[in-house]
């Protein structure tokens, strides 16, 4: 059976990712800073809960170390978005620089420390949990903040599409959509449910091919 | 005559920038961390009769940049944020020095950032109302693909930090467009500097002679695009 490693796996999209992949067969390696509290998590079967917090890359480091298996999928799916919105005028730049450390860092350091662990697996596939928001022409003002760290995701997974394609492993930008978590809210379009199971499809499907695009969770692909 | 305050003006691009607006006869405000070792641009200062003058700002350092605006209360038609750090190509995937990512994200991003904030008010009251963001084609999405080989991969602080700097580009062409100022990313193309190497296929008079042009036509309607230095749209 395939194995997926989940960051920020105790809640929202992350935790129902575990879920739908546990429930196929999959053996699930779930990540989350706090073990204690993730209850849900630790209640699905199949699931082996880790702890990490993405920012300690000393931390990423053992727990590459510890996981000596190869890793099919590399879901990169922690992440943050600042409340209130951070922009033009009410910028917070030490908030910016820590979200650069969450958003874009952290799933790079991710692939670094597990690239072995993906190379070794059948699928080879490292899914970054990007956002529409980073979608660079987009003509809306304001969020910058957030939006940059995408961006920034997007050059990421592009970058790492090329360095990583000899060694046949394939690198998605993926756009969970609008949905209801912690994050998204309450009003949000979809529920996680929907999201994960869009998710799970594009990332099973994904050949080499596809390698460096930034796609939603219905498939459609998304511009720059 | 029109004013220009250039950043990283010392040497390579930056430098080009001061020599043309300075020949021009443009009051030009050219910034660099450290004048005392800028001997070019000192001389280029020195035979301008006072309208180009040197300023000490390292534009990674909030402070500094907020006491240069505070120092400089006057117009500016055309603020070009141009100072930039690249890792070296050798530090790549395996490689990676996350406290430097973290520098140049500093330069690259919030350098421009604490810049335009800090000379908004001083580019709203000249006449252009024009900020230029120096982007690269390697910071570009959609040319850094599998079709071209040389430009896949490497570089991923300076890509990521380039990426989040047009998307900066976007955010502020909506924020400032109230205030009438335009806001555009500019790619120079490969041109022959420290950063671009000796085997770049431009020199900097061509690449700075045409994002000139460029930017001496950037009207409101250009806001929030990304011009190359022949005049073309360039993709993100």
């Amino acid at each position: 059976m395939p194995t997926i490693l989940i960051t920020g796996a105790s809640r929202g999209i992350g935790l129902e990712s575990a879920r739908q992949h546990a429930t196929d067969g999959w053996k699930v390696i779930g990540c989350c800073r706090n073990p204690a509290s993730a209850t849900e998590l630790k209640k699905i079967p199949g699931v082996s809960v880790h702890a990490l917090d993405v920012t300690r890359f000393d931390a990423v480091d053992a727990l590459a170390r510890d996981l000596d298996q190869p890793v099919d999928v590399l879901l990169n799916n922690a992440g943050q978005s600042p409340r209130p919105r951070l922009g033009f005028g009410n910028m917070d730049y030490a908030q910016w620089s820590g979200l650069f450390t969450v958003n874009t860092l952290a799933p790079f350091k991710m692939a670094e420390a597990f690239h072995d662990h993906v190379r070794r697996s059948e699928r080879r596939i490292i899914a970054n949990v990007s956002s529409i928001m980073g979608s660079i022409g987009d003509t809306s003002g304001g969020h910058v903040a957030y939006r940059s760290t995408k961006a920034a995701l997007n050059m990421v997974t592009k970058t790492l599409a090329g360095d990583l394609a000899a060694d046949g492993v394939t690198v998605l930008s993926i756009h969970p959509g609008w949905v209801r978590t912690d994050m998204g809210g309450p009003t949000a379009a979809i529920s996680p449910e929907q999201s994960a199971a869009g998710m799970k499809k594009l990332v099973e499907g994904a050949t080499p091919a596809i390698s460096g695009r930034f796609y939603d969770w219905t498939g459609s692909e998304i511009p720059w | 005559m029109p004013s220009v305050l250039v950043t990283g003006a010392n040497r390579g691009l930056g430098l080009e920038f001061v020599r043309q607006y300075s020949a021009e006869g443009w009051r030009v405000f050219a910034a660099c961390r450290s004048p005392r070792r800028a001997d070019d641009l000192n001389d280029l200062a020195a035979a301008s009769r006072g309208r180009t003058s040197v300023h000490a700002v390292d534009v990674s350092d909030r402070r500094a940049v907020r006491s240069l605006a505070d120092e400089l209360n006057e117009p500016i038609d055309i603020l070009i944020n141009n100072a930039g750090l690249m890792e070296a190509w050798s530090e790549g995937f395996g490689q990676i020095d996350y406290a430097k990512w973290e520098a140049i994200l500093r330069t690259n991003l919030f350098g421009p950032a604490w810049v335009t904030h800090a000379f908004a008010p001083h580019v709203a009251r000249s006449e252009r109302k024009v900020v230029a963001m120096m982007t690269s084609g390697l910071g570009s999405l959609t040319e850094n693909a599998d079709g071209n080989r040389n430009a896949a991969g490497k570089l991923y602080m300076y890509r990521s930090s380039k990426a989040a700097l047009n998307m900066l580009v976007t955010k502020l062409a909506a924020d400032l467009r109230g205030r009438g100022i335009t806001v555009v990313a500019i790619g120079p193309g490969h041109v022959q500097t420290d950063m671009g190497g000796p085997t770049a296929k431009l020199k900097p008079p061509e690449s700075i002679g045409g994002l000139r042009e460029v930017l001496a036509s950037r009207t409101i309607e250009h806001t929030g695009r990304y011009f190359f230095y022949t005049g073309a749209p360039q993709p993100w």
